[in-house]
């Protein structure tokens, strides 16, 4: 394991009951790498990112996230003791898909609990950190607003700045823009680019094609009970090699290409970047809407 | 007149053993509630089978019969609890059993997501419950705990069958001395009323203060 290896999981199994979700699933994180999980509804992609801060337990392998090692509970090995389990959780910073945010508690004193209660900082610390946080994310207006009184794009870029908080060695997202509204998902698109030019570590679990084109540097595709394929984001996107990421390209992009996009794929018998696959037009539409959502 | 103004006096000193009975069976049955909710919910499988237990009793017997166990029961043992106490001990294990039962279904109300993100941040279990959860719950089982409260003082009634000198007490002997069931009847209704509605307004208040807050 390389010094710079952020998450590592080897041979990880997950079943629920006898159902066998994915098995023998081995990948790396490095530092400041973001990944992109992408596959078909239901084939384990948040379960996968879960059992990287232990939301779920796996069952065989092992899970390594910076000094911290987690093996599945068949492995015969002790358990994380509790202690170390938060510890870990601490690194580990989590985006959910339904924001999770505090709703009896306004946007700074969401942004503020876990510093204070977990890291033990001031009141006043944990304050000045959370205004911080919210005006690089363009919300320090709503800092006394209430989860209930935001849009959804705020909610999310809030719960962002939560995790944030506990200043995280990694940041994971389960698909952070799917509850969104189409017109509130640049907003928070732009947060996530913005963490991934300042070199945070990411994996993301995501729908959106383009923007996983954009800022990850690998894809992982999950299908069919374990890893279809994983490798250079634009490689994978554009020329995948196994039938299974084809097969499940090809439908998103029916679903949410543009006009030319997959009958030109589909006519040419695969992806490539330049035949349109991906078009760039979409690309610069989802940076306009960006750029209104960072004002 | 005499008559009636005396039993209302009575009355009114019986309002203090009952309020204080209500009172101090609210505070103990709020706090081994929500423990014993905790414990039913998340803690070790022997201790949730023992509260499922417990409260299942405290439901299934009629409370007049756990009252007498208790008070008369425990004489046969040579145990020689005052009236008074057995009173406040029985009010205390039947509050507790239906105050379980209300922080369970509070605590089981908030959304999976919300103990999710109270993990992923690295939050102990207690830091947990006692900034996110418990918090929550409590504004959705305001309405519930102040139902809880009036019940436990209309409970208090029942401890008249041991001889402790509540309300009732006084009431039941007013009657049988002056021969005026309605008016003295009448007076302890009104007694009654007064302390019900004021916890009922109580908890009004603070359901639109946690309201506001939320
Ligand atoms: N707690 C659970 N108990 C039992 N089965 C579960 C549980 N959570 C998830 N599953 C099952 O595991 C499989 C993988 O679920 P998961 O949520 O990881 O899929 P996903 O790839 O994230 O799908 P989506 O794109 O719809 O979010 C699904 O078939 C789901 O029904
Ligand atoms: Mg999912």
């Amino acid at each position: 394991m390389s010094s710079d290896v952020v998450v590592e999981l080897d041979g990880v199994r997950k079943c629920f009951g006898p159902r066998v979700i994915f098995d023998d699933v081995s990948l790396s994180v490095h530092r400041s790498e973001v990944v992109a999980v992408i596959g078909p509804s239901g084939a384990g992609k948040s379960t996968l990112i879960r059992c990287i801060n232990q939301l779920n337990t796996f069952e065989k392998g092992v899970i390594r996230v910076l000094g911290h090692e987690v093996y599945g509970t068949e492995e015969g090995r002790p358990p994380l003791r509790r202690d170390d389990l938060r510890r870990l959780r601490t690194e580990i910073g989590m985006v959910f898909q339904t924001f999770n945010l505090f709703p009896h508690l306004s946007v700074m004193k969401n942004v503020m609990l876990a510093p204070q209660r977990v890291k033990g900082r001031s009141e006043a610390e944990a304050a000045a950190q959370a205004q911080e946080l919210l005006e690089m994310i363009g919300l320090s207006h709503r800092k006394d607003a209430y989860p209930r009184q935001l849009s959804g794009g705020e909610q999310q870029r809030v719960a962002i700045c939560r995790a944030l908080a506990m200043e995280p060695e990694v940041m994971l997202f389960d698909e952070p823009t799917s509850m969104l509204d189409p017109e509130l998902v640049g907003e928070v698109l732009a947060a996530i680019r913005r963490l991934a030019v300042d070199g945070m570590t990411m994996i993301l679990v995501t729908h959106e094609m383009m923007f996983a084109k954009e800022i990850a540097d690998t894809v992982v595709v999950v299908a069919d009970g374990g890893i279809a394929e994983m490798g250079p984001a634009k490689e994978v996107l554009s020329t995948p090699k196994t039938e299974r990421a084809r097969s499940f390209l090809e439908r998103v992009l029916l679903h949410t290409g543009g006009d030319t996009g997959p009958q030109a794929a589909a006519s040419e018998g695969g992806f490539d970047a330049a035949s349109g696959g991906f078009d760039d037009p979409t690309l610069s539409w989802s940076r306009e809407v960006d750029e209104k959502g960072l004002r | 007149m005499s008559a009636i103004t005396l039993y209302t006096g009575a009355m009114l000193q019986g309002a203090v053993i009952t309020l204080e009975l209500t009172a101090g069976a609210t505070v103990v049955s709020l706090i081994a509630g929500a423990a014993g909710a905790v414990g039913r919910l998340y803690g070790p499988r022997t201790l949730k089978a023992f509260i499922f237990g417990y409260v299942e009793t405290i439901r299934g017997l009629p409370a007049i019969l756990q009252l007498f166990i208790l008070y008369f029961g425990l004489t046969q043992f040579g145990i020689d609890v005052p009236a008074y106490w057995a009173a406040f001990i029985w009010l205390c294990l039947y509050g507790t059993g239906y105050a379980i039962e209300i922080f369970r279904a509070g605590l089981q109300g908030i959304p999976e997501g919300q103990h999710e993100a109270t993990a992923a941040l690295g939050l102990t279990r207690f830091e947990a419950m006692r900034r996110v959860i418990i918090p929550q719950a409590w504004v959705a089982m305001l309405p519930a705990l102040t139902n809880f409260v009036v019940l436990e003082l209309k409970n208090t009634t029942l401890v008249y069958f041991i001889g402790v000198q509540d309300i009732m007490f006084h009431a039941r002997l007013g009657v049988s001395n002056s021969g005026q069931p309605l008016a003295i009847y009448g007076i302890a209704a009104l007694i009654y009323i007064v302390l019900n509605g004021t916890i009922s307004r109580v908890g009004g208040i603070l359901e639109k203060r946690a309201a506001i807050a939320s």
